[in-house]
């Protein structure tokens, strides 16, 4: 990243800093709704681990450690790029597009920066005590090595993250209406938010892990951090990022030329 | 009598304008049903029971659960009068001659006559489609107090809602408190995991909530469990619309008066 990018980071946080803390309830409301959301699904975990003692492979541990590192995907992208990136097809919609395109700022880079949601901030602790807790439940020894091999797909799952809620917005500067792909987001983010890769199989495991792979976001990092993960696994999550990148790119890149201004 | 009908005729016919709403709702009900046919797929593999279920009793309560938690669409009556409420067009429904409380259940039944029949037909297709054997209440009695209780559940819903709707008056803002709102009726209501799976204790106390008898109770009921608590379930549930009713009438005597037509 340039140093003018960075300049232009820093004075879109300040904006939406100053924005937000105006109507300070509103400052954390993605906390309390997205933090409600996750200790529920370990309130429904911790009913179904009473009854049973794994789930698949994975005992409540890993479940717990799949719940907190959903979360924790979920929180960093509530925190930088959600709130930016989900405002795309308003801005299409209403020809706002056009000042991002007039500015010596990439659009999207700004798209994603500027309306960074700091009240979001505590999920990403809320998510790190989970986390925490599950790896204490598996009661494993935590190398350093393993540590940084998590963060690392961490970090690569959080760019697969990005990079769906950017193609699936990119759609709107090709289509009128796109509640549809928002909805289909919706349920698969939430359906793979509760079920963990390892129970997909067949034609789910392809719709999951291929076409809308929000079922390795959280897999794949938990795998690596109880030793689950093989050689083609680790490579086929570095293929998808890799084909998603180029899709988003190009997704973006023509829909830009599709894009007519306020007559989009 | 006749124009509350009228109400929810009306809007029985406006559902028809949203068709490919009517379409996508009824294709999203597979992701409840997915959920469980994955997650307990995976869990019954070396079960032949978890708590008094079998795999198709299970996958069966997440049928009938879906089912009535797609029917009960009352949540959109807060957000309506929270928005009325904001911007001062809620004066809309005090020059209609009709009560506004009654109105906004008139329009629920209006609403839920519509879907029944689509969701009914998404319900049967997934049956069909999961390959379910499906388990089904034997005893007329029983059946008859579940649907009771749904019908009783939904008013109650309702209540709550246009409750949440009057809040705005006090609180300005209700967004948040509506989606986390949301985030633990979706557990209470046992739509992520029967309540049967949590300890003994948990279920005494939820027992006593009305969210216990608004889609949990009726669900297991129309799959031939927990008959006992039939008739209990009813005077419950009863008392608390009654007790909602009296609270709804409190804090319209008391909020109203801050309504100046104007928005907030």
């Amino acid at each position: 990243m340039s140093k003018k990018n960075w300049r232009v980071l820093r004075e879109l946080f300040w904006l939406r800093f100053h924005g937000l803390t105006v109507f300070r309830f509103d400052f954390f409301a993605p906390f309390f709704v997205d933090g409600s959301l996750f200790l529920i699904q370990l309130l429904a975990f911790g009913a179904i681990y009473s009854n049973v003692d794994t789930i698949g492979s994975w005992g409540r541990g890993g479940m717990i450690l799949y719940i907190g590192t959903f979360s924790l995907l979920n929180a960093v992208n509530m925190t930088v790029y959600f709130f930016g990136v989900t405002s795309i097809p308003h801005k299409v919609r209403s020809g706002e597009l056009d000042l991002y395109l007039t500015k010596p700022v990439s659009p999207l880079f700004r798209l994603t920066f500027e309306r960074i949601s700091p009240g979001s901030v505590p999920l990403i602790v809320m998510s790190v005590c989970m986390i925490s807790y599950g790896t204490a439940s598996l009661d494993m020894t935590l190398s350093a090595a393993r540590t940084v091999s998590y963060l690392f797909w961490l970090m690569l799952m959080e760019i697969l993250y990005y990079e769906m809620e950017v193609i699936i917005r990119s759609v709107s500067l090709y289509v009128v209406s796109m509640a549809r792909m928002e909805q289909l987001e919706e349920a698969g983010i939430d359906l793979c938010m509760k079920l963990p890769g390892i129970a997909l199989y067949g034609v789910y495991k392809v719709i999951f892990y291929l076409l809308l792979p929000y079922g390795i976001m959280a897999t794949l990092p938990v795998q690596r951090m109880i030793g689950e993960m093989s050689l083609r696994g680790a490579l086929y999550g570095i293929g998808v990022v890799a084909l998603f990148t180029v899709i988003t790119y190009e997704v973006w890149k023509q829909g830009l030329k599709h894009y007519n201004s306020a007559s989009s | 009598m006749r124009k509350y009908w009228e109400i929810s005729k009306t809007y029985m016919k406006a559902q028809l304008v949203w068709r490919a709403d009517v379409i996508f709702n009824m294709i999203f009900t597979i992701s409840k049903i997915l959920f469980a046919y994955l997650l307990w797929g995976t869990v019954f593999q070396d079960k032949e029971m978890v708590g008094t279920f079998t795999f198709h009793g299970m996958l069966s309560y997440y049928v009938v659960s879906s089912f009535l938690s797609q029917l009960e669409m009352s949540e959109g009556i807060s957000s309506e009068i929270h928005d009325r409420l904001r911007n001062g067009t809620f004066s809309k429904y005090l020059v209609i001659p009709a009560g506004i409380e009654r109105y906004f259940m008139a329009m629920e039944l209006g609403v839920v006559l519509f879907y029944l029949i689509f969701d009914f037909a998404a319900a049967a297709v997934w049956v069909f489609v999961f390959r379910i054997r499906f388990v089904f209440a034997g005893e007329w009695q029983v059946i008859a107090c579940a649907l009771v209780m749904t019908v009783l559940g939904m008013v109650f819903m309702v209540q709550l809602n246009y409750f949440l709707g009057i809040l705005t008056l006090r609180f300005e803002g209700i967004g948040t408190f509506l989606m986390i709102k949301n985030n633990l009726v979706s557990l209470v209501t046992g739509s992520i995991v029967p309540l049967a799976l949590f300890p003994e204790f948990v279920v005494s106390i939820l027992r006593l909530l009305p969210f216990y008898y608004v889609t949990y109770l009726p669900a297991m009921l129309l799959t031939g469990k927990c008959g006992e608590e039939a008739v209990r379930g009813i005077v419950i549930i009863g008392c608390w619309c009654v007790l909602m009713q009296l609270v709804i009438r409190a804090a319209w005597k008391k909020y109203f008066t801050a309504y100046d037509g104007a928005g907030i």
